[in-house]
């Protein structure tokens, strides 16, 4: 009997909590309001039914702040965004930000929310997919908010025209914000270094005597000397020329190995998917014997062969590439951001740094400043309304400003630079994003990594100018930073190259092939085209790995040949087709724009 | 009175029946709505679909996407490696599927209390690490750099690293040893059960009769447990091409993919990138062949066995 009671009680109990858990979380606001009976929420709804019964909808669910959910292709990270930049935000708007990445939750969770009709309350896309989810009527028209806007406005010329290019929507109707907009010009190079060029230790060059290099057969043979002196890293672990990963491969749209795609632009050229676009704006099939990738993979075969490949290139993942970067087991580098895994101030200051040694026979491929956008663009969820979507459009309009510009480029004000007298800044506490540091008690405390922006994209690139500063955003645009980074290594890098940085350098040789920021509508690819997409670049990635540790020249060109075949049969000539006629618009902006 | 009492017996029967019949709903829902339900996603094999446009705005194909499998050279040998990967592996695994069985049967043998709980413990651990994890294991020990490359550069056995990870010879076979040190002793487990429940009396009277240890293996412990290795075989039989993906996902790369991709890999590379309507389509004909390898093996079951297992 006892027992029968017990087991009553608790299903009883059981069923109770059920209810209850369903009841608030499918939000009945008036009765979790009356029952918690807290005072602020009472007072809350009081003043709230005034106004929106949604807001006080959203206020009773969280606590008291309004939740808004971020479909973000950029973020590395996902759920609530803590720390620093959650305080900054809250302070302001009295909003929490929770972060869905399609990079962490796999990208089937873009099919799986667009069918639900809900993708986000602030989308973050590629223009592509943009134009499609705006046409499936995911993404709301913000004309009208849009107008009383004042920092966006600062950048109506580029958002006009990213919208005059979205079919089907009303003339002059405003969806969409270009992500990374620069106040520059659309033709200028702003940066002191190109996206990828050679970089090798300055302290290993010099010690070879600082050899003049020709070509890409001289770039092996110092490196070959390079590994030669030294085999190993100071703490005894293998060291090698080249360490590639891929895990990286076929993201973005991109055919072949992400590696050698990034080094074909040291030859002026530019894989848009299955076509290379070449410096005088004609096109070629990626398979061409011709082209760079040949030419790219063709150079890393040879460095196999001779020894300066990682064996582990082709099974490591990302982070143990990175790490082998950091322990100084790499002797090249051709992301501009890579050497932020070696380059630390002491190293540029003993002169063991990686920076840009010149190749005589390359033309370096750079884009220009993003001044029309980087290929996303910010919309908002065509679900949201009433006072959501005002704070929404106040916090976009905010996230445009230079105040919130100085906290996503540049940091904390006392914790990251001081201002000068002359109200310019001094990058202080230089390694606060690489050794986490804690963050003073008054802006949340934590770590200054775990709380940066989560988001990771920007209305506004780092490299505008900041019109309280007159200098850009980001430290490394500073005169106080120049300054400072100013050390016996890039003097004498200066000596030797007659030039005060690379792209100084490559402009006074004429080896600089700017490509202008267009803002283009480009067609997407349909069902039939994303599966031989999908199936050709699984083809190329791996027989390109199986090239690169080719034994022989026969062997190596016997791949390419089977890999083309391989490829046709996929489909490979529609999918060049379908990717010229999309690639000729935006060459044909190019070319208007130059 | 007695239509009284008849009706009174129809209506306590029916009862009992709507009673029995609620305590099985819940069931019943939960395979229409994880198992049927979800059949009706196959309707995107047979559209362009293409997110986020919404299903109906697609264009019906038809069987267009069951053709292109097979349309040309290339893709016909696509998928015939495919296969033959996937009818390997599980072929593989079907041939072995004994040392599951043996190892229990041999743990059973070890008298010593605290040792055969160790050896039970330890090979049954790995089934509790995610493959993820199996795979970093995997890399630190075989890469350029491992454990094993440095030993034998050490002992002078060679003087560049082998690249384990990247050769592809002997796939199948590779795969099948991580398979095992991985769930070897996890399977071991339902045959340990089957042989706790043998008659100890046929043990004992075996003994008298001065039965050795072999013997007593091979003519009762083994015939006891066969009944539950048929079983567990059949069952294993009509998932021969559900060899599953996240052990080939991990381990694949450029240099092996020729004899790792199987079927459910296949499709799953092909889907990550938007291929949803022909990565379906693929999974409608391996449900269909899966099905009628169930039939069969229970059809073979009936024939042999004098009953079925479904």
């Amino acid at each position: 009997m006892k027992k029968k009671l017990l087991a009553t009680l608790l299903t009883a109990a059981m069923v109770v909590s059920c209810i209850t858990g369903c009841g608030s979380g499918s939000g009945d606001t008036g009765s979790a309001g009356g029952s918690t009976g807290g005072s602020a929420t009472t007072t809350d709804t009081g003043s709230s039914s005034a106004s929106t019964d949604t807001g006080s909808g959203d206020a009773a669910a969280s606590g008291d702040a309004m939740v808004i959910e971020i479909y973000d292709v950029a973020a590395n990270y996902q759920g609530m965004q803590t720390g620093w930049f959650q305080k900054v935000v809250k302070d302001r708007f009295n909003i929490e930000l929770n972060i869905i990445a399609p990079q962490v939750a796999g990208d089937a969770i873009y099919q799986t929310r667009a069918s639900s009709g809900n993708l986000g309350d602030i989308v973050i896309l590629d223009a592509t997919d943009f134009k499609d989810c705006v046409a499936a009527g995911l993404i709301k028209d913000i004309s009208a908010e849009y107008a009383n806007t004042t920092n966006l406005k600062q950048y109506d010329e580029q958002i006009q025209t990213l919208n005059k290019g979205i079919e089907g929507i009303a003339d002059g109707a405003i969806y969409g914000i270009p992500t990374e907009m620069t106040n520059t010009s659309p033709t200028s190079v702003t940066d002191e270094n190109i996206y990828s060029s050679p970089l090798l230790r300055w302290d290993l060059y010099t010690e070879l005597g600082c050899p003049d290099i020709a070509d890409l057969d001289g770039l092996l043979d110092v490196l070959a000397q390079m590994k030669e002196a030294h085999p190993t890293n100071d703490a005894g672990d293998p060291a090698y020329p080249f360490s590639l990963w891929p895990d990286w491969d076929g993201g973005d749209g991109m055919l072949g190995i992400a590696n050698v795609v990034q080094l074909t632009t040291w030859y002026g050229e530019k894989i848009k998917g299955s076509a290379i676009v070449k410096p005088d704006d004609t096109m070629i099939s990626l398979t061409d014997k011709a082209g760079s990738y040949y030419r790219i993979l063709k150079f890393l075969n040879k460095a196999y062969r001779m020894g300066l490949v990682d064996p582990d290139s082709a099974t490591q993942d990302w982070n143990s590439a990175c790490a082998k970067m950091s322990a100084g087991q790499v002797y090249l580098m051709w992301y501009s951001w890579q050497v932020g895994f070696w380059n630390t101030q002491e190293r540029l200051d003993n002169g063991t740094a990686f920076i840009f040694i010149p190749v005589k026979d390359q033309l370096y491929y750079a884009d220009s400043d993003s001044y029309y956008g980087s290929g996303r663009v910010w919309g908002v969820g065509s679900g949201v309304d009433g006072e959501k979507y005002e704070t929404i459009m106040k916090f976009l309009d905010w996230y445009a400003s230079p105040e919130a510009l100085e906290f996503q480029h540049a940091g904390i004000e006392g914790f990251n630079y001081v201002r000068g007298e002359d109200g310019k800044f001094t990058l202080i506490n230089d390694n606060a994003l690489m050794d986490n540091l804690p963050v003073p008690e008054e802006w949340g405390g934590a770590g200054y990594s775990d709380g940066n922006n989560a988001i990771n994209q920007w209305i506004v690139a780092a490299l505008s100018t900041n019109p309280n500063t007159g200098e850009g955003y980001a430290s490394k645009f500073w005169s106080s930073y120049k300054e400072s980074t100013m050390t016996q290594m890039k003097k004498d890098w200066s000596a030797k190259f007659g030039a005060t940085d690379p792209v100084d350098y490559m402009k006074k040789n004429g080896v600089l092939n700017v490509s202008p920021n267009v803002s283009v509508s480009l067609p997407s690819d349909t069902a039939d085209i994303s599966v031989i997409r999908n199936q050709c670049n699984e083809a190329i990635c791996d027989a390109s790995w199986r090239m690169i540790f080719a034994e022989s020249d026969e062997q190596f060109d016997a791949m390419w040949d089977e890999m083309a075949a391989q490829m046709d049969g996929f489909g490979f000539q529609d999918l060049l087709a379908f990717d010229m006629a999309k690639e000729q618009i935006e060459i044909d902006a190019k070319k208007a724009a130059k | 009175m007695k239509s009284m009492s008849t009706t009174s017996y129809i209506n306590k029967r029916k009862v009992r029946g709507y009673k029995e019949f609620l305590m099985i709903l819940p069931f019943m829902l939960l395979v229409l709505v994880f198992s049927y339900y979800p059949l009706y996603g196959w309707i995107y094999a047979f559209f362009d679909y293409k997110p986020p446009a919404p299903l109906s705005w697609d264009k019906f194909v038809g069987f267009k996407w069951f053709v292109s499998m097979v349309e040309n050279k290339v893709k016909r040998a696509e998928i015939l490696k495919v296969l033959r990967n996937t009818f390997a592996m599980s072929g593989i695994s079907l041939i072995f599927s004994w040392f599951p069985m043996m190892i229990a049967v041999f743990l059973n043998e070890i008298k010593c209390k605290w040792f055969r709980k160790f050896v039970q413990t330890v090979t049954t651990l790995p089934n509790f690490i995610s493959w993820i994890l199996v795979y970093s294991i995997a890399y630190c020990i075989f890469n350029s750099t491992g454990v094993v490359n440095q030993v034998m550069i050490s002992m002078g056995l060679t003087d560049t690293p082998i690249l384990f990870l990247q050769s592809s010879s002997h796939m199948w076979f590779k795969m099948w040893l991580w398979l095992t040190w991985k769930n070897a002793g996890w399977a071991a487990i339902m045959y340990m059960a089957a042989i706790a429940g043998i008659d100890e009396e046929l043990n004992e009277a075996a003994r008298v009769d001065g039965a050795s240890r072999m013997q007593i293996i091979w003519n009762i412990t083994i015939p006891s447990i066969l009944p539950t290795y048929f079983v567990l075989t059949m069952i294993n039989l009509a998932n021969f091409l559900s060899n599953g993906m996240e052990q080939y996902f991990v381990f694949q790369n450029a240099f092996n993919k020729d004899y790792i991709q199987v079927l459910d890999l296949y499709v799953y590379n092909l889907m990550s990138n938007g291929g949803y309507s022909l990565s379906t389509a693929i999974s409608i004909l391996k449900t269909v062949v899966s099905v009628i390898l169930l039939v069969t093996t229970n059809g073979i079951s009936k024939k042999i066995r004098g009953e079925g297992f479904i």
